[in-house]
Parts: C-alpha cells; structure tokens; sequence
C-alpha cells in the first residue's frame, strides 16, 4: 500500500517520541492497543496545572507506519494547546492530514483514544492530589 | 443467508468438522457450475452464486477460531449492517506487558543481539507462545461451549469473553511475530499476523 507523503515524513522522523515519569503530576498517560493489528500506543503529555496548557507531549507507537505517523503528528499538535483544545482533537482532523486510506483510519482513531486517555488519567491524577490549582477541567 | 445455514446447521459452535466436510463435498457437486453448463444463464449465475457462497462458508467454519471470529461478527450483526462494532477490548494489564516487551524488544535490537539476548527473546517467545496456545485452547474450548451451553438471553457476557480472548490472541501473536522477526526467523509463509 503506498503511504502519503506525510505518512512517510511521520515516519521516517517521528516526532516526540520518548516518555516522561508517568506519576508526576501534570503528566497524563494514554496506553491503548489496536487488537485487530496488535498495535500498541503509548501517548503522553505534560499539562501545567497553573494554566492548563499542555507544555510537551511523548509518544511511543509499535505498530504500522499510519499508527506511528498519527501519533506522531498527535503529539504535535497536543503541544501548546490546553486541555480543552486537546479534548477537542478528532481522527478526522488525523485523517485528512495525513491522508490515510479506509483500511487505515482505525489508527487515527487509536490516536484519539489515546489522546482521550491521557487527558483522562491526567485530570485523574490531579483529582486525587486535591486540585492544586484552578483550570485543568 | 449465513454460513451456518448454508450448511443447514443451528448457530452453534460445537461442529463436527468431519460431517461439515462430507456436507461440503456434497454440495459442492450439486453446486459446482460444470454441471449446469447447458441450464439456462440465469440457473448457472444461481448454481454460480451457490458455489461462491458454500466455499466462502466452509472457509468461515472449518477451523474452530475462524468459526468464533465468525460468529462474533454475525452476532455483533457487522457483517450485514456496517459501523455496529463494538471494539473488543484486552486487560489493560496486557496491553502494558505487551508495551513493554516490545520496547524491550526495540532496545534489544538498537543494541545488536549477542547470544544471552537472543536466548533471552527465544526464551520469551517460548514463554509467549504457550500463552497463546492456551488462550486458543481456552477459546475453542470452554469458551465455545459456554457459548453453546448459554440461553440466548444470557449470550451477551459469552459473547464478551469471546471477544476479549480474540483480542488478547491477536496481541500475542503480534509480540510473537516481532519477536520472531527480530531473531531472524521469519519465512515467507510463516508470517501470520503481518502489519501492513
């Protein structure tokens, strides 16, 4: 199957991949699998409780090169954006960016789940420390 | 039509394979578009149909884990109307263990396989491929015939588990696969789960 361009980009330079300690507080983590693939996803971010604005955000994908380039491209978009936004990000928007084929769109949906997880296990975490600061709903 | 009542069978798992086999054959013949060349074309579109039909069915049932993967999508009713999946979900345990085997996995190999660290993933493969022997065991075994055994009211939960079983198959076969490859083993037609 040909990838696009931008698939290809993803893929060959993959951007944020790595991960942060996942109990410090701010970082939320996404871990959500594709069983049809095998695929595993690893996503995530770093919010500043104060402003609640995602300041940096990882990524770890095993699987086919549209899960990893969605992912990636994920990650990059997550940055600079609040919670809010975030929460907003759809597979579509993944979808048309980089051009993924039918066959191909359960991986942007894996890239919003993960997106979805890692808000929710960071809102989460915060919870349970008390609600340090105001934002971050 | 379903492939269970193509071959005039209830909607249950337990099937003798031999008796589907002689079944098969004998449709088949019926079936088989060589004995309606001088029918009418619309006959032997039918008897043509027929043929495509019975052996996309003996297919689907024949091997006890295609039968369950078949049956979950016939309930689910996926194949007749689209989009009314609903994903099948794996132990959140799973998943991390098989995040972290493939990250292992990946340093392994950034760092080049010596001996130890290929007898360590051989080791791990062995390891992996007994689970996934026994998950299947456990699928077309207890599973199955929980599933058989089940009024239809109470179908949904057998039906989950099912589910939940296939998934974490098909996250163990990946790992396996990877590990595979990445001890240099894989074949052209060993290669079972292939990412695409």
């Amino acid at each position: 199957m040909a990838y696009s361009e931008k698939v290809v980009d993803h893929y060959n330079n993959p951007r944020n991949v790595g991960s942060f300690p996942k109990d410090t507080l701010g970082v939320g983590t996404g871990l959500v699998g594709a069983p049809e693939c095998g695929d595993v996803m690893k996503l995530q971010i770093k919010v500043n409780v104060q402003t609640g604005v995602i300041e940096d955000a990882k990524f770890k994908t095993f699987g086919c090169g549209s899960a990893i380039a969605s992912s990636s491209l994920a990650t990059e978009w997550l940055k600079g954006k609040t919670v809010d936004e975030a929460a907003k990000i759809k597979n579509t928007d993944i979808v048309s960016e980089l051009k993924l084929p039918p066959v191909k769109i359960h991986c942007s949906v894996l890239a919003e789940d993960a997106i979805k997880a890692a808000l929710a296990d960071c809102k989460e975490k915060w919870l349970k420390a008390g609600a340090p600061a105001a934002s971050t709903t | 039509m379903d492939h269970f009542e193509v071959f005039g069978l209830p909607r249950r798992l337990a099937i003798d394979t031999a008796e589907l086999q002689r079944k098969f054959y004998e449709l088949s013949r019926r079936h088989h578009p060589d004995f309606h060349q001088t029918a009418p074309p619309e006959e032997q579109a039918r008897a043509l149909e027929a043929s495509a039909r019975l052996n996309a069915a003996y297919r689907a049932l024949r091997d006890p884990i295609l039968r369950v993967e078949y049956l979950v999508r016939l309930e689910e009713g996926r194949d007749t109307k689209e989009g009314a999946t609903v994903k099948p979900k794996a132990p959140p345990e799973l998943l991390e263990e098989m995040f972290e085997i493939q990250e292992a996995l990946a340093e392994a190999k950034a760092g080049g396989l010596d001996g130890a660290g290929r007898a360590v993933l051989v080791a791990q493969r062995d390891r992996l491929t007994a689970r996934l022997r026994d998950e299947e065991a456990r699928l077309v075994g207890p599973l199955s015939q929980h599933w058989d055994a089940s009024p239809p009211a109470a179908r949904q939960r057998g039906l989950a588990a099912m589910k939940e079983s296939l998934a974490i198959r098909a996250y163990l076969r990946t790992v396996i696969d990877d590990l595979t490859d990445a001890l240099g083993e894989n074949q052209e037609g060993y290669v079972t789960n292939r990412r695409h």
